[in-house]
């Protein structure tokens, strides 16, 4: 691989290279201690690409596998459920991205201005709080505040109101109107808080001679946060946005827990479907969701790439 | 160079992984259904040496899965039960068996019953309820036991032989086997909220009665909290339990005669009971009820538990009058549990209405869930008929087993020793029981002092062999509730076989529920519910009908 | 004439400072409510829809079910015990693996390296990983969680990044006294790596605890299911399973909902510049 002789010590002097097999063998402890990683990798990774030929063969759960050539493509890209979830990725993932790095930078914004130390880091402390909780966990406690039924803290508080009538309940996760905002709501509520880490070291580096400057203008508050904050948080944002584009086709979890079979049109995304067309039906064939999943992966791997690209142009160095 | 690098094992990977097709895994080609169902139980029994018969396979455990009709659970005196039932089993089989139970939640089971099948981790048996079971018939995973049954112990005391000849298929295989009839759904009132809006059962006899008994109970006030029109006519699991067949069984009333699904007509032909008027209709009435707030709107989303606990809570403010569900014990189990909240106690059973009479002829009697055996596919049915021995000849002993998988396990679940007990004491509901010794009768459930055990598995009064010990004790509820359906009741359409079916199913269920869900909540008109369901999967479904029609062999 | 801009200004970021405060306090109000609701539900007796400061009628019963109920408390010992060994296995990898990816003279170390980081770009997907597990007999077992989460190659690069950080003088010193690279590792790179252990440690425990969907995928055997697994199960279906409760429904959910959470939140105030650490190396010094 490398083809120089010559390498620098970390002191800076030039020295030779020693020959290639005295230097595996000065490093054998390495490699060792390298080896449960390496088997580790091969059989939890490796190995299940492997596995995707199944995606050109018939391959039940009973009885022989037979070749299948591109039928299950074809199949894939004839079945409007699939283009459904297909769709429903890229736009619950995206917007779901969009929505709640917009709300981490007004909050990171504030938290930066409170100058009172102990209740910025209570505030802190709080807003990180729900970033380690499960999806099972945070699906279930809204499950309960949302609920239709009579202990539902909001449609109770909606009746109250009179916003809706007494025997009335929006069924908030079951409806095709609300499920999404009410996602997104739950996402922003969930990552917000864990979201502005990042923004909040930002700010921390900005030098402060630049408030200084501006203090000296007779800037006030909020002219500093428009002309010094935003502009030094603007390389940030897209940081964080192409980090994160690399991984919208990954949505599985969030929705399998807040997802009912009323919502599957604005709801079902690309691995939920496979979940369904594996383990929801009587005699799956694997080949049919390994495809679907081979698809996945491919414009998974695609956006990697770009984003990379992307990641290069704007801040000098890739993402992987 | 770190660009070369990543190219170059991205494009390696991709090779490897689409051209390998030969190497690697080989074991992954065989069915891994059958090479994993003899690990789970035979690993320490003796080899079958082929040709000889039953008698010389030992079956070491007995793996079962099973769904919520065990009501014997982990918490509910579950191992006292695998005890008894491991020595009574020894002792038939002349060695040491041991029973595992793998309870599933009752609510997922359909869905981990998938999954089980896909880990290929198959048990010996497990409990199929009917439309599943059709799905798998099909599969040769099944194994068919046929001549088991015929030549099983229990054909001498059998009373309900046609039970499980029903679920022979048109080749006389048997993959299913039921120690009971299926049972159906009733409508049961609460009888307070009849008086509190002034309706008179014996008034409510067609469809407009029921929906003036249900828009009072909507509009009125029968909880009693002095306000109107905070309370519901009807609640259920689903606007139509597509879980499990007969479908319409929760919501009789609104369905009538349509079913929205695969049927015969009188002359055996199948079609496909969605794409009916009948079932247009049905949908127009459960939309008209839910608009106008006579349906629960939870309905939608709620499974049997949710609806029962919302049914029978402690606070009938949002609650509903009416609610459809198992006829006999569960007369009594639902009477118990508002006793337990402090709820007025009685209930009313509604005889069927005019539409249902005139259209079926009663309330559906499903067809009962069945076991199924694992074939595990090579070649030799030793061990097979092992399962078959201890499980479902042993079930229908008429003596020890049978009272075990009927009450559960003795002097946990029943008793025949001297005994007195006191539910619910201290309060209005206060009931004493007493028994001498020597009589059968059951105990307090474990972990519920203040309700009375009813029934394990197999509820004694529709067994297809009854008990030849005498062992029966039924509350009067229960008994009053059996006999109320029987006299009501007629036998549920069969569920259809066919291939297609089986790998379609999940779609075609998908499709009928979101049919059903948009109507009903008014977001798409009928007809163009009914056309997207075609234009779904109206294809697969003219597929499985052709199937299901052509001339058999 | 100045004095009053001066006043003015002052007057200003004085202004500002209150709605900072209010903003400040909507935010907590937003985070706090739906866990505060769901904590005084967890014990009241009866399920109310209200929010409450304190519960009307105050119970623990709800909590005592969950204990008292072995198909809720085995699930809960299942993700007590997978979390501790998947916590383990996690930090015995990353911590070799991170470690190893440091040695810049050893040969190969880049191609490891990129070996390590394709997986982070592709993958077999859900089916064929099913199959491989099917195959290795880790389905319908609580091992999946284990070795699922193990191996992490995130984790193992934020362990190399922490190793960066420990001057190569303390390695090049031990090396001189002959400490084999076992011996540094052990004498030299652990005892150095304590925050950065801690950190990624929890890193690993809050994902093994809070996995839901490798259990939906993976395991029926319901000796074998976690928690979060039961509790949504539990939640979403209205599968609770005893009949035998003393308090409602409700209640037995909530219940379930902050015995899931408990034993984070319980840590979380003392360790959380160690939660915190974690995505800093990552996100930042990246």
């Amino acid at each position: 691989m490398s083809k120089k002789k010559k390498i620098v010590t970390s002191t800076g002097a030039e020295v030779r290279q020693k020959p290639l097999g005295l230097r595996i063998w000065n490093n054998r402890g390495y490699y060792v201690m390298f080896l449960p990683v390496l088997i580790f990798v091969i059989i939890m990774h490796y190995w299940p690409m492997l596995g995707i030929r199944y995606s050109f063969y018939h391959y039940k759960p009973v009885g022989a596998r037979t070749w299948a050539g591109l039928e299950h493509f074809q199949t894939m890209f004839g079945t409007a459920a699939f283009w459904t979830s297909f769709k429903n990725t890229l736009e619950l993932s995206i917007m779901k991205l969009i929505i709640t790095t917009f709300t981490s930078v007004i909050v990171s914004v504030f938290l930066n201005e409170m100058g009172n130390l102990t209740a910025k880091k209570a505030l802190q402390t709080i807003i990180y709080l729900p970033h380690f909780m499960s999806w099972a966990v945070v699906a279930s406690i809204f499950l309960l505040i949302l609920s239709p039924s009579y202990t539902g803290m909001v449609n109770g508080m909606l009746r109250d109101w009179g916003v809706i009538g007494p025997q009335d309940g929006i069924n908030f996760l079951a409806s095709k109107v609300w499920w999404r905002p009410i996602f997104y709501l739950i996402n922003i509520w969930k990552e917000t808080g864990w979201g502005t880490i990042i923004f909040l070291a930002t700010l921390s580096g900005i030098n402060p001679e630049l408030y200084e400057a501006a203090d000296i203008d007779g800037a006030t508050r909020m002219q500093k946060i428009r002309y010094v904050t935003m502009p030094a948080l603007g390389n940030t944002i897209i940081t964080v946005l192409i980090l994160n584009l690399a991984k919208v086709m990954n949505m599985f979890e969030s929705v399998f827990v807040l997802y009912t079979d009323s919502v599957y049109e604005v709801s079902d995304v690309v691995s939920t479907y496979i979940y369904r067309q594996t383990f929801a039906t009587a005699m799956p064939d694997y080949g049919y969701s390994t495809a679907v999943g081979l698809f996945k992966s491919l414009v998974g791997c695609v956006l990697v790439l770009v984003c990379n690209w992307a990641s290069k142009k704007v801040r000098g160095r890739g993402i992987v | 160079m770190k660009k070369k690098v990543l190219s170059l094992l991205l494009a390696s990977a991709m090779v490897a992984s689409l051209a390998a097709c030969g190497g690697g895994d080989g074991g992954a080609s065989t069915t891994p259904a059958g090479d994993n169902t003899g690990g789970s139980s035979a690993a320490a029994g003796t080899e079958s040496t082929g040709g000889d018969t039953e008698s010389t396979y030992q079956l070491s455990e007995l793996h079962l899965v099973v769904d919520g009709t065990i009501t014997a659970t982990v918490d509910n005196g579950q191992a006292a039960l695998i005890e008894q039932l491991n020595a009574a089993l020894s002792e038939r089989a002349g060695y040491d068996v041991t029973v595992t139970i793998d309870q599933y939640d009752h609510s997922g089971y359909t869905d981990a019953v998938g999954r089980l099948m896909v880990s290929g981790d198959l048990p010996d048996a497990m409990i199929m309820p009917a439309s599943m079971f059709k799905q798998y018939s099909t599969t040769g995973i099944l194994w068919d036991m046929a001549d088991a049954y015929d030549n099983a112990e229990f054909q001498s005391r059998i009373t309900l032989p046609a039970v499980n000849e029903r679920l022979k298929d048109a080749q006389g295989h048997l993959y299913g086997f039921t120690p009971a009839y299926g049972n159906g759904c009733v409508t049961y009132v609460k009888k307070a909220w009849l008086d509190a809006v002034g309706v008179d059962i014996n008034t409510v006899t067609d469809y407009a009665s029921y929906i003036d008994m249900l828009t009072k109970f909507a509009q009125g006030d029968p909880d009693g909290d002095g306000k109107n029109g905070n309370t519901y006519g009807v609640i259920a699991a689903g606007f139509a339990n597509m879980g499990e067949a007969p479908y319409i069984n929760y919501m009789p009333e609104f369905w009538q005669g349509a079913y929205p699904a695969i049927l015969q007509d009188e002359n055996g032909v199948w079609y496909d009971g969605v794409q009916t008027d009948a079932t247009k209709e049905a949908l127009l009435r459960l939309k008209e009820a839910y608009e106008n707030k006579l349906i629960d709107p939870d309905t939608e989303n709620a499974g049997t538990k949710d609806a029962r606990e919302k049914w029978f809570s402690n606070n009938q403010t949002g609650s509903s009058g009416v609610f459809t569900y198992w006829a006999g014990t569960w007369y009594q189990t639902l009477t118990d549990n508002l006793v337990k909240n402090e709820v007025d106690p009685e209930l009313v059973q509604l005889p069927p209405i005019k539409e249902i009479v005139d259209t079926w002829g009663g309330y559906l009697n499903r067809e009962a869930p069945v076991w199924v055996i694992f074939d595990d596919g090579d070649g030799d049915d030793a061990r097979e008929n092992e399962v078959f021995d201890l499980l479902c000849d042993a079930m229908l002993d008429g003596d020890k087993v049978q009272t075990l998988w009927t009450y559960g396990a003795e002097d946990v679940h029943w008793s025949t020793k001297a005994e007195s007990f006191t539910t619910n004491p201290g309060t209005d509901n206060a009931k004493d029981y007493d028994y001498p010794e020597g009589t059968f009768h059951l105990k307090q459930s474990p972990n519920d002092p203040n309700s009375v055990w009813k029934k394990n598995y197999i509820d004694n009064a529709l067994v297809i062999a009854p008990l030849t010990n005498g062992f029966s004790d039924a509350s009067e509820l229960a008994l009053t509730g059996n006999a109320f359906f029987n006299e009501h009741c007629v036998d549920a359409p069969l569920s259809p076989s066919s291939e297609t079916l089986t790998a379609e199913t999940g779609n075609i269920t998908d499709a009928v529920k979101k049919m059903i869900v948009d109507v009903v909540k008014g977001e798409v008109d009928v007809d163009t519910a009914m056309e997207t369901y075609k234009s779904t999967v109206g294809a697969t479904v003219d597929t499985i009908l052709a199937e299901l029609n052509a001339p058999a062999e | 004439m100045a004095k009053t801009e001066a006043a003015s200004r002052k007057q200003k970021v004085s202004v500002f400072s209150v709605v900072n405060y209010i903003v400040f306090i909507i935010i907590a109000l937003i985070i706090l409510i739906p866990i505060w609701k769901v904590l005084i539900d967890s014990l009241n007796k009866v399920g109310v829809y209200q929010f409450q400061l304190w519960p009307s009628q105050f119970t623990i019963e709800g909590y005592l079910t969950i204990i008292q109920t072995t198909a809720l408390f085995r699930p809960f010992l299942n993700s007590v015990l997978t979390t501790l060994l998947g916590t383990l296995l996690g930090l015995v990898l990353s911590t070799l693996g991170g470690y190893v990816l440091i040695q810049f003279e050893m040969p190969g170390r880049d191609i490891l390296a990129y070996f390590l980081l394709f997986t982070m770009i592709f993958s077999g997907g859900m089916i064929p990983e099913y199959l491989v597990m099917k195959q290795l007999h880790l389905t319908n077992s609580l091992w999946i969680l284990v070795v699922k989460h193990g191996m992490n190659v995130y984790n193992l690069v934020l362990m190399r990044n922490f190793f960066e950080g420990v001057p190569a003088s303390l390695y090049e010193a031990a090396k001189i006294d002959g400490c084999s690279p076992m011996g540094i590792f052990f004498k030299i790179v652990l005892p150095l790596s304590k925050a950065a252990l801690a950190s990624i440690g929890l890193m690993f425990a809050v994902t093994v605890w809070n996995d839901y969907s490798t259990v939906q995928i993976y395991i029926t055997d319901p000796n074998q299911v976690n928690f979060q697994y039961k509790l949504r199960n539990m939640v979403m279906n209205g599968d609770t399973p005893t009949t035998a409760y003393h308090v409602s429904q409700t209640t037995l959910f909530n219940a379930g909902i902050i015995s899931a959470i408990l034993p984070f939140m319980i840590l979380y105030p003392f360790l959380q510049k160690y939660f915190v650490t974690g995505v800093n190396i990552g996100a930042v010094k990246e």
